[in-house]
Order: C-alpha cells, then sequence, then structure tokens
C-alpha cells in the first residue's frame, strides 16, 4: 500500500532506509516469527477449546485489552498528538492507534512472575488475546482509524494489508503447535528461546537502533513520548484499578494490570514493516512503537517493584523449573 | 485360622492367597521386566515446562548393571552396604535404586528436603557409606559428610539422560536464572564417571546376589517422624516381591501387560510410589512418567498434554489439588483408567468429583511403611465402598484390637493390627520399638479403625491425633471430611489444643478459596452434621498447611504452630487472611 508522500515541514525528513535498514527488517521480522513460534509451541488445541469456554477472568481480560488499550490510545492521540501540525501527528497516529490494537506481548508474563501474579493467567491472556487478536485488531483499527481519518484522506490505514500480516505472523504460531506435537523437547525449547527473543529485541533496539536515530528521537516533541509512555503506564493502571474496584484477588490484578498493559510491541513493529513497506511515512508511523517498545521495559520494572512492596504479604508459589 | 469375612468381596478371578512367588528378590523382578519389555520405554521425565527425557527397558537393565558394577568393584563394597539414595524423581533414580539392590546393597531412600540435622541422624542410625545425591541439595555436604560415615558422594544431574541439548539448557537455566546449582565443596564423582568406571570393572567378578534371598534386607525405610526419632524399617526383598504382587494381583487384569501409562507424581522414595508405581508397573512392563515436582499443580499440566497417561497414584492433596486446576478439570486425561488413592484418607467429595471429572475410578488402599506398603485396597471391578480403606489383600489378615486387647465387634474402633508376607522384619538396630511394634507376628499400626459386617475397614484416625474434648474421642479425619465438604473450603486440618475448660479444644485450619467462607459459617456447618463436642471452638484461615513430601496434612506442625502462637500471643494474625 503506498500512500502519496506527504510534505513535511516543520520536521527533519525521514526515509525508510534511515529508521531502519534492510538488515534490521529481516532480523526484526525473524525475531517476530521466532516470538510467535514459541508462542505455538506453548499451545495445545485443548487450549483454544478452554479458551472459548473460560469466562471471568479472560472477559475482563478482553475487554481490557481490546476495549481500553485502543481507546486509551484514540484518547492521547486526540487529546495529545493532535495538538501538533496535522503532517507530522496523522502518520504518528497511525502507529499509536496500531500500539493500542495489538494484543499483549510475551514479555508480560516475565514481569508477572517477577512481581508474583497468576503466571498460568498471564500465560492464558497473551494466548487469548493473541488469538483474538486476528479479528479484533483490523477491526478496532478500523473502528478507531475512521474516526480519525477522513474518507478521502490520503493517508489510510490498510486495514486489509494487517490482516493478511497477522494472518502470515499466525503461521508459525501454527507451525509451533504441530511441531510440539511431534517433539516436545523441541517445543519447550521455542518456548524459552520465544521468551527470550522478546527481551532481545528490546535490547537490540537499544544497541542499534536509539543511537543510529538519536537526532529523530531528541527532535520528537514531548507529546510523543507522552503518548508512547502513558499507553502502557496508564494501561497498567487503569486496567490494575478496574479489577481492584470489581473486588478480583491483588496476585490477579496485578497481573490484569501487567497483562495490559504490555502490548506486543515487536509485533507492532513488524506489522509496520510489512505493511507499510515503501512508505515513505514509515519512520513516523515506528516511532511510536519503538518508543513504546522501549519505555515499556522501563515502565513494567518500575512497577514491578511497586507491586513487589505493595503485596508482599500474598505468596506466590515460584513456577521454577523444577 | 483368622476368619477372613472380606474373601466374598473380592472379584472374580483373584486368587485369595498370593501366588507362590516367580521371584525371590527384586533384582530378579526387574531383570525379567527388562527382558520382557526390553524395547520398550520405561520411563519419561517430563519438567514442567515438556522438556523431556526418555531410558527403554533394556537401558535401564544396563545402566543399572554398570552402577552395581561400580559399587561392588570400583568401590569395593561389601553385600549389604547401606547406600543412601537422595534425590527428586528423575530418570537416575530407578538406574541407581536397582543398582544398588542388584549390588546386593540396600537400600536408604531419603528426602531431598531434609536438612543437615536430619540427614545425619538418618545417616548415621543407618551407617550409610555411600551418598547418592542430587547436586542441587549439595549445600548441606560439607556438614552432613564430617558427621557421618558416608566415605563415598556420587552427584547426580536432573536432567541425568537427557537429550544433551536439553540437558545443558536445563543446566543454564538452573545454574544462570533459578541459581539452584550450589557448589560442591566435598570430594565426590559424578554419576556418569561412576556409571563409565562400573562399565570398565563389570563381569570381573560377578555372584553379586549370592545368598540374597526372600529374606534378605533390601531396604531402609525411614519413617515415625511423628513421634520424634525416625526409625529405619527393614524390608526384604521377600516383603517388597510379596507386596507388588499382592496389589497387583488385587488390582486384577485391570492393569494391562505393556500397555499402561502411569504418571508418578509422589517421590519415588516414598514407599508408596516406590512400591506402586516404580516395582508394579515396572513388572507390568509400564511406561511410567517421572514428575520431579508436583507442586504446584500446573506442573503436571505438560505431563497430561504430551503423554496418554492410563493410571495415576496420588494422595488426597494431590487429587483435590487437580481438581482444583481448570484445566484439568475442563480437559482431563481422555486415556485414564483408573486412579490408586493412598497415603491419607480419600476425602469422600473428593474421590466423587474425580470419578465425576474423569469418568474413571478411583479406589483407596492403606498401608504403612512397615507393611511395604500396602494392606488393603478397594477391589477395582468389586464393591467399592468410599471412606473406607477397602478390604485386605491376599495372603493377609487384618483386625482390630479394643484397648484390652479382644478383637473388636463389627462397628466397633480399635487399633488395626495386621499379619502378611509383606509386614517389615523390624526397626533397624531398635529391638525395643520393634517389640512394641509386632506382637506374635501382628503388626500394630497405631490407628484407630472399624470393620463393618462385610470386612471393609475404615481408619478412624490415628491413636495420637485423636482429640480428647471432656472426655470425649474427637477425631480429626471426622471434622476435616465435614468442613471440606463445605464450599471455599480448598484445604483443612484440625488439631487439638489444651484448653482450660475441656482438657482439649478442637481448632481447624482452613485454606480458604472463593467464595471464602467465614468462621461462623464454618462453625454453624459444622453444628449441622456434627455433635456438639466436635464441632471447632476456633477456626483459623492460612494461606497453606504444613504438608509432609508427598502431601499429608502434617498436624503435628500445626499443633506445634498453634502452641507456639498462644504463648506469643499473636494467634497466628500474621498468616491469616481477612
Amino acid at each position: 500500500m503506498i500512500a502519496a508522500p506527504l510534505i513535511i515541514a516543520t520536521q527533519t525528513v525521514v526515509n525508510e532506509q534511515d529508521v531502519v535498514t534492510p538488515f534490521e527488517q529481516t532480523l526484526l521480522v525473524g525475531l517476530v516469527f521466532v516470538i510467535m513460534f514459541g508462542l505455538g509451541a506453548g499451545l495445545t488445541p485443548r487450549d483454544f477449546r478452554l479458551a472459548i469456554r473460560r469466562p471471568w477472568g479472560l472477559i475482563i481480560g478482553f475487554v481490557t485489552q481490546f476495549g481500553i488499550m485502543p481507546l486509551l490510545a484514540y484518547v492521547l492521540v486526540v487529546t495529545v498528538l493532535f495538538t501538533l501540525p496535522r503532517e507530522y501527528a496523522l502518520p504518528v497516529a497511525i502507529g499509536a492507534l496500531l500500539m493500542g490494537c495489538v494484543p499483549a506481548g510475551t514479555t508480560s508474563n516475565i514481569f508477572t512472575y517477577f512481581s508474583k501474579g497468576n503466571l498460568a493467567l498471564s500465560v492464558i491472556m497473551t494466548t487469548n488475546s493473541t488469538l483474538w487478536a486476528i479479528l479484533m485488531t483490523p477491526l478496532l483499527l478500523a473502528l478507531y482509524g475512521g474516526l480519525i481519518f477522513d474518507a478521502d484522506s490520503e493517508l489510510q490505514i490498510p486495514v486489509l494489508n494487517i490482516v493478511v500480516t497477522l494472518a502470515t505472523l499466525l503461521i508459525p504460531v501454527v507451525a509451533g503447535m504441530i511441531l510440539r506435537k511431534y517433539s516436545a523437547n523441541v517445543g519447550a525449547v521455542m518456548e524459552l528461546l520465544g521468551g527470550f527473543f522478546g527481551l532481545f529485541f528490546i535490547v537490540f533496539l537499544m544497541a542499534t537502533w536509539v543511537p543510529r536515530n538519536w537526532a529523530l528521537l531528541t527532535s520528537t516533541p514531548w507529546q510523543t513520548y507522552l503518548v508512547a509512555i502513558g499507553l502502557g503506564l496508564f494501561g497498567i493502571a487503569i486496567a490494575y484499578g478496574i479489577a481492584r474496584a470489581i473486588r478480583l484477588h491483588p496476585m490477579n490484578a496485578r497481573t490484569i494490570g501487567l497483562e495490559t498493559g504490555i502490548q506486543n510491541g515487536p509485533l507492532a513493529i513488524a506489522i509496520v514493516l510489512l505493511t507499510f513497506s515503501g512508505s515513505p511515512d514509515i519512520g513516523l508511523i515506528l516511532i511510536v512503537p519503538a518508543l513504546y517498545s522501549l519505555f515499556i521495559v522501563i515502565v513494567s520494572t518500575v512497577v514491578t517493584f511497586w507491586f513487589r512492596r505493595a503485596n508482599t504479604a500474598e505468596e506466590q508459589k515460584i513456577p521454577n523449573l523444577l | 485360622m483368622t476368619d477372613r469375612p472380606w474373601l466374598t468381596h473380592y472379584p472374580a478371578g483373584v486368587e485369595h492367597e498370593l501366588v507362590a512367588l516367580p521371584f525371590t528378590t527384586l533384582p530378579e523382578l526387574v531383570s525379567r521386566a527388562c527382558s520382557d519389555y526390553s524395547d520398550q520405554i520405561a520411563f519419561t521425565q517430563c519438567m514442567p515446562n515438556g522438556m523431556n527425557g526418555s531410558l527403554r527397558y533394556s537401558e535401564v537393565d544396563e545402566l543399572s548393571t554398570a552402577f552395581a558394577a561400580y559399587l561392588r568393584e570400583d568401590l569395593g563394597l561389601a553385600q549389604g552396604t547401606r547406600v543412601a539414595v537422595q534425590m527428586p524423581n528423575c530418570l537416575a533414580y530407578p538406574v541407581v535404586a536397582f543398582g544398588v539392590l542388584k549390588a546386593g546393597c540396600v537400600l536408604v531412600n531419603t528426602n531431598p528436603l531434609y536438612t543437615a540435622r536430619e540427614m545425619i541422624h538418618q545417616f548415621t542410625d543407618s551407617g550409610a557409606e555411600v551418598l547418592v545425591i542430587i547436586d542441587m541439595f549439595a549445600d548441606r555436604l560439607p556438614e552432613v559428610v564430617k558427621a557421618t560415615g558416608i566415605s563415598t558422594v556420587v552427584t547426580v544431574r536432573i536432567a541425568e539422560f537427557f537429550p544433551p541439548v536439553i540437558a545443558g539448557i536445563i543446566r543454564l537455566v538452573q545454574k544462570w536464572w533459578n541459581r539452584t546449582l550450589p557448589t560442591i565443596e566435598v570430594e565426590h564423582t559424578s554419576f556418569t564417571e561412576a556409571l563409565d568406571r562400573g562399565r570398565a570393572s563389570a563381569g570381573r567378578s560377578s555372584g553379586y546376589l549370592d545368598g540374597v534371598g526372600p529374606d534378605t534386607l533390601a531396604a531402609l525405610q525411614y519413617t515415625g517422624g511423628t513421634t520424634g526419632v525416625s526409625k529405619g524399617a527393614m524390608l526384604t526383598h521377600g516383603n517388597l516381591v510379596s507386596n507388588t504382587l499382592q496389589m497387583l494381583q488385587m488390582l486384577g487384569g485391570h492393569i494391562r501387560p505393556g500397555q499402561e501409562v502411569v504418571l508418578t507424581a509422589l517421590p519415588l522414595y516414598h514407599i508408596f510410589a516406590f512400591t506402586v508405581n516404580l516395582i508394579g508397573f515396572l513388572h507390568m512392563g509400564a511406561r511410567n512418567i517421572l514428575v520431579p515436582s508436583p507442586r504446584p499443580p500446573s506442573n503436571l499440566k505438560r505431563a497430561f498434554e504430551n503423554y496418554r497417561i492410563t493410571w495415576t497414584t496420588g494422595v488426597n492433596t494431590l487429587f483435590n489439588a487437580l481438581l482444583n486446576e481448570r484445566w484439568f478439570v475442563e480437559s482431563p486425561p481422555k486415556h485414564l483408567v483408573g486412579s490408586a488413592a493412598g497415603g491419607m484418607a480419600l476425602h469422600q467429595s473428593v474421590a466423587e468429583r474425580w470419578r465425576d471429572v474423569t469418568g474413571t475410578p478411583i479406589v483407596e488402599g492403606y498401608g504403612l511403611t512397615e507393611t511395604s506398603p500396602v494392606l488393603t485396597f478397594n477391589p477395582l471391578g468389586g464393591l467399592v465402598k468410599d471412606g473406607t480403606i477397602g478390604i485386605p489383600v491376599p495372603s493377609t489378615d487384618v483386625r482390630c484390637l479394643t484397648e484390652s486387647g479382644a478383637e473388636a465387634a463389627v462397628g466397633e474402633a480399635g487399633e488395626l493390627v495386621a499379619r502378611g508376607p509383606q509386614i517389615m522384619a523390624g526397626y533397624w538396630q531398635r529391638a525395643d520399638d520393634t517389640a512394641e511394634a509386632i506382637i506374635d507376628g501382628w503388626f500394630h499400626t497405631g490407628d484407630i479403625a472399624e470393620r463393618d459386617a462385610d470386612g471393609y475397614f475404615t481408619i478412624v484416625d490415628r491413636k495420637k491425633d485423636m482429640v480428647l474434648v471432656s472426655g470425649f474421642n474427637v477425631y480429626p479425619n471426622e471434622v476435616e471430611e465435614h468442613i471440606a465438604a463445605l464450599p471455599g473450603v480448598l484445604e483443612v486440618g484440625v488439631v487439638g489444643l489444651p484448653d482450660d475448660k475441656t482438657g482439649e479444644a478442637v481448632r481447624a485450619y482452613v485454606v480458604p478459596i472463593d467464595p471464602k467462607p467465614t468462621a461462623e459459617q464454618i462453625i454453624a456447618h459444622c453444628r449441622e452434621g456434627l455433635a456438639a463436642y466436635k464441632v471447632p471452638k476456633s477456626v483459623r484461615f492460612v494461606d497453606e498447611l504444613p504438608k509432609s513430601p508427598i502431601g499429608k496434612i502434617l498436624r503435628r506442625e500445626l499443633r506445634a504452630e498453634a502452641v507456639t502462637s498462644a504463648t506469643a500471643t499473636i494467634e497466628t494474625q500474621g498468616r491469616e487472611l481477612s
């Protein structure tokens, strides 16, 4: 999908080559495949049956994941981002909306573990939202995209392309499931690697992408930072608040908070790379997913420390390897 | 000849007497199974994340023979030397245990969670010379080795016999992520090296089992922690072979030779899993799925997902925990044939739900470490009475004796005593204790039971757990069973506490789940179904109950805790949930 070039008056001109090199593109997409593969390697057909049948925690997870996060992204875009010139704000908004609409990330499981949350719930919620994403992510993008972009606007969210991309990314999930059936050992290794690469992804971003795009980052207005950081932080806070308000066990409330706020950053980046490839706006579209992926680690770490201090009374059984 | 009214309830085809033993020793039994089923998988160890390793029957045979050679040739041990084995369920366990037995040595099973103090007692008491220990718990070694007669330490890794890459990953995770691998500060030999040396010296001499027969000591199984001092029950080859066959005979044709997949979530160092899962199912050519730790119960998820489990053994706590796991209840194992419960009373509510959820029978058996362990079993395929421990296995006599020593009438409570080929030879180097426990060939269990007209026995309680309220006997089991039936009660432990007015008073410790009941509701529920003196005077809510390695609720620890906290006047407030 090629959108017509935009003239960006106030900002440095950004082109695709600078923001992500072809090598990085390949590597990032490859990493996402491994991550999705690992997710699939942890699944069995019975998980799908359970996902359909199990009510409470998952309904809440579903509502916070696909209700709160996209809405929060939309509100942040309209109230914060749109104070900036439209030529800049619109492409950035696409990234922000996408970031709000993607499913939960696997790193949420790691933070849940450290904040003594309910690990089983976290894994199920991640799985569940990832499966629903193929339907919900495009649907929500179409909904909120329609509110932001006029029908005749030159910049549009390529919903169909995103469906195709998501479907493509589900291939490794299915492959993981099949492989795991034949070798539980390979499945378990892929699962471990998937979680590991989820973190490695962030390290990779910090080590290569940040220094090279330093100029872009320093010229990025504070409003964009606020959207990228606020999405995770407010997402966690709102979901945690709701879970506590409806009197869920604090352990489950912590889990739901982290699970909601922590989105699948690598997936969002992969979607941008695969669907906006060739678009001159790709750099701006990428900025929120990239900033979000960087800052969510810091936000989650701070929140985890706070959770641990606030909830030391309830001990969780450590799901150690043995 | 004692009257055996239960014999009419044996399912059709079950012999009343134990058949003539086809083997005189455990190594013979093991070797037979290994040659009959040589190409089949004997053991699979399944980690919580699904990583696994397996050994075929032929490999178990070859490896255990090599380990026996290491003990006899390389270390030069004599027949009858005690070898302590301390590890969770893992592939190395059967290799080591069978190796020790093939070497003609005596197996001393040791709980890996023991503290240095407990290890020192057990190794000193048994006179163990060799210790085979999992490397994760090697931090206690310097203190233990110094204080005992242990002269050789062999260290085992948890992922022994796994595919190399998988074993490497597990080791990395243990070392750098979980940080559960202490530095080993004493001289030791790795298990791999021990096996290599055994292979190198194999065949140098033979006849490790010369003179070993049914009456030869096979294992020292420590028990009796409840009375303070742990004693070694002397189990002979005859005891263990007999009990294995008694148990299998009772289960009749329900265990199909060479076809079963049994989940072994209980630790093999415990007599229940040792005899039933390790020896019994090995004899039947089954595939044993070994789970290193069943806690938390989600650790069993992968085992149930990845293997066609047909049999499972467990204790009430384990079955109850699984029934509280959604993944289990919503997708119960499809190939399950039956489950055997033991170790502690199986609550009726748990038994009913288990049948309901899995659609398969669960039968409760009973026994003690001193009885190898099976004494009674509910006859699968016959009349199963929930809440009872069933009827005695073949060639076993069981009676209840009143305080005066007379046989109790039907429905009258008395101490359960038993006689049969599975009764231990005695307590290791404790003639007095032995004389107290085995009188005229009858083993006195210390459990209070009653027999019904059909010959089914019901355990009322442990003699020493009985609570005396104003002169009335209260059996904690009865109160626990009643409270456990209330929604919102996950687990419950009932103990007696000193009381100024009534001598002792009943207290219930409850682990609540949603919808959480209040103390008042629990007491009101008890008033409905129990006599007034049995109703708990107080209820405490806790996060967790103290449990033994197999999951038995430890009432003595609850009592100890209650007494300590009472003197400190804090009254366990810190552990209470609001």
